[in-house]
């Protein structure tokens, strides 16, 4: 197990060195001039020239991109260049945990309901109550959040008036009981696109399960159906599970940033849209390589997770 | 005289060989195509994206209204103006018909995204075939660059690119329809690593196939064994890609346009009307946002019922 602790935990730093090289390169090789971005089309020549001087601008391509790597390894990302006074990671901290809570928020209203109809579908297999859920899955997953989170604010906040429809900042003065009526609708629309992912792969692997031989024999030794449920298919249909559902928080991430748009909630897709526009290159630098260092350390939990519960996988893992 | 008689003779049996794995090929897939027409949610599916297909051809050809200009002051005094008799889908922010915008919409998307998909599945089916083929340490590098792809956002790379390349000076001047290409680049660019992925491990599974292990014994070249003997035997699995992929890339361009970094105005693209329209719903204005939200929700969800269907007929 700590052999195969360590081999992932490398390969994972070889890829997170590697994406951020990827995203150094797509900021280099783009013909923009972020320094002109900033000041604007009216600032003079000479300020423009002295501000790329002072960010490292004009550097040499290998001097910024060490600068950067230097950065990731040190956790300095030095200071944003459109508000001169932040660090960096102190102008994403705020915003990144307000997005953090909307996602668990999400994810704890979606997993255990759509383990549940991954389950179910696979015991009704083929029969009404398992197309249903396909169907809906299908849709669920398939229509992009934002989409989603606009329908449900026109139809459970404008029409139905069950919760707020849009965010406002008001309710951050309220406990975290109050604020929910303002979070329920962003979550509920990341909430319904994991259903579709988590319910289909829980169907998929719980079905797998059923038809194996270890369930047949387990049955047929006379355990109950519970029990056989507990003890055999859950546990070996969890593996898919987990895997997709580590790979959803990474994509989370994405989906996140069109939710908090519809319902102007003043989390991490408003600073990467701001940065985007203003041209704050080591802002949008490190946002991406951020969201792609959680989806990273996402799948390597979900990995060891599942090769501690299930010895099989473990072994399958620590020969390759 | 023998020799000449002979020869024939054994062309036939190759023809014969040849004719039988032509129909069969033929029959299967006859096969496929009738298991096909039996689901429900295939057809459900070809009937809506036919007719949004149907909708981005005619373009204001059979809209009501004109999407752009049409300023209707005469049903409508103070937009946005909700639905009535005249504006099925209600009217917007400065009073042009929805209905005929939400038609008229359907025309960026649908050339934007199915084009960056199909990019992306031949510059992904390539590199996807050159990586299992060759195997080796082409296909352990090349594997590394492509999780490191797929660990990025796929929505926030498109920010970032698509921001940069807007600001400079470059692309600054570029017309609405370069505007386009730009996105379809991005889109495919962001695409690539994912079909790379699937084909290579489609690949891996036929390398060791007899029918390979014999081309090569015959001594044909790499390049035809990999696009005449592989890539014949492997088309299901592109095609259900494709499918899948179209989906993902409305997706995915719904998503930019409505974060402002995709399909630009005028165009009356779905998700840019959600985004210019979005301040409207706590003023209980619902409309805007409505009509076109359902028409992206009813595009993905029916080119998802076809990819779906057609994964499940190549796959059983």
């Amino acid at each position: 197990m700590a052999r195969y602790i360590v081999r992932r935990v490398l390969l994972s730093i070889v890829t997170l060195w590697l994406l951020a090289t990827i995203v150094f390169l797509m900021t280099w090789v783009l013909p923009s001039d972020p320094a002109r971005l900033i000041l604007g089309a009216q600032a003079p020549e000479q300020s423009v020239a002295a501000f790329r001087l002072r960010v490292g601008l004009d550097d040499s391509f290998f001097a910024q991109y060490f600068r950067l790597i230097k950065g990731l390894v040190t956790f300095d990302f030095g200071h944003s260049w459109k508000y001169e006074t932040y660090e960096v990671w102190d102008y994403l901290r705020t915003p990144l945990a307000k997005t953090s809570k909307l996602a668990i928020i999400a994810m704890i209203i979606t997993a255990p309901i759509s383990i549940l109809a991954g389950l179910i579908a696979a015991k009704f297999r083929d029969r009404k109550l398992d197309r249903g859920i396909v169907l809906v899955g299908l849709a669920a997953s398939s229509i992009p959040e934002f989409v989603t989170g606009a329908l449900l604010a026109v139809v459970f906040g404008l029409k139905l008036e069950w919760f707020e429809p849009v965010y406002s900042t008001e309710a951050e003065k309220l406990s975290l009981w109050g604020q929910l009526s303002y979070l329920m609708l962003p979550a509920l629309a990341l909430a319904l696109a994991y259903f579709g992912y988590i319910a289909r792969m829980m169907r998929a692997g719980t079905i797998r399960a059923l038809d194996s031989d270890y369930v047949r024999t387990a049955t047929m030794k006379g355990l109950s159906s519970t029990q056989v449920m507990s003890r055999h298919v859950l546990r070996n249909a969890a593996a898919p599970t987990i895997t997709v559902m580590s790979v959803q928080i990474g994509y989370l991430v994405s989906g996140i940033i069109g939710v908090e748009l519809v319902f102007n909630y003043p989390g991490f897709s408003r600073v990467l849209l701001d940065a985007a526009i203003d041209g704050d290159l080591p802002v949008l630098q490190v946002a991406v390589i951020v969201s792609a260092l959680i989806y990273m350390v996402a799948t390597l939990m979900a990995d060891l997770l599942i090769a501690w519960l299930n010895p099989r996988a473990r072994l399958e893992l620590g020969a390759s | 005289m023998t020799d000449t008689t002979n020869l024939p003779a054994a062309g036939n049996e190759a023809s014969d060989v040849l004719q039988r794995s032509l129909t069969e090929r033929k029959t299967a897939r006859r096969e496929r195509w009738r298991l096909l027409r039996r689901r429900p949610g295939f057809i459900i599916g070809v009937v809506i994206v036919g007719i949004w297909v149907f909708c981005a051809i005619a373009g204001d050809r059979i809209t009501p209204y004109d999407p752009f200009t049409d300023r209707d002051s005469k049903y409508c005094a103070r937009p946005p103006c909700p639905p009535s008799g005249a504006h099925w889908f209600g009217t917007d922010q400065i009073g042009r018909d929805i209905m005929s915008r939400v038609m008229m919409g359907a025309r960026d998307l649908l050339l934007v995204a199915p084009t960056a998909a199909v990019l992306a599945l031949i510059t992904g089916s390539v590199l996807g075939m050159v990586m299992g083929y060759y195997r080796g340490w082409v296909d352990n590098l090349l594997s590394r660059v492509v999780e490191a792809f797929l660990a990025l956002p796929v929505v926030m790379v498109g920010i970032l690119v698509l921001t940069l390349s807007r600001s400079s000076d470059l692309l600054s001047a570029i017309s609405f329809d370069s505007r386009n290409v730009l996105i379809i680049y991005v889109v495919a660019l962001l695409f690539t690593p994912i079909v790379a992925r699937t084909v290579r491990a489609t690949v891996l599974g036929e390398r060791d196939l007899d029918y390979v292990v014999s081309a090569r014994l015959r001594g044909e070249s790499n390049l035809f064994i990999m696009t005449r003997e592989i890539l014949p035997n492997i088309t299901g699995p592109i095609v259900v890609e494709l499918t899948v992929r179209i989906g993902y890339s409305i997706f995915t361009v719904a998503t930019l346009s409505f974060l402002g970094v995709g399909i630009q105005r005028p165009s009356p693209d779905w998700g840019l009307a959600i985004a210019e329209s979005r301040d409207l719903l706590p003023a209980d204005q619902w409309w805007p946002v409505t009509f076109p939200a359902l028409a992206i929700a009813t595009l993905v969800v029916a080119v998802n019922l076809i990819a779906d269907s057609i994964q499940t007929v190549y796959e059983r």
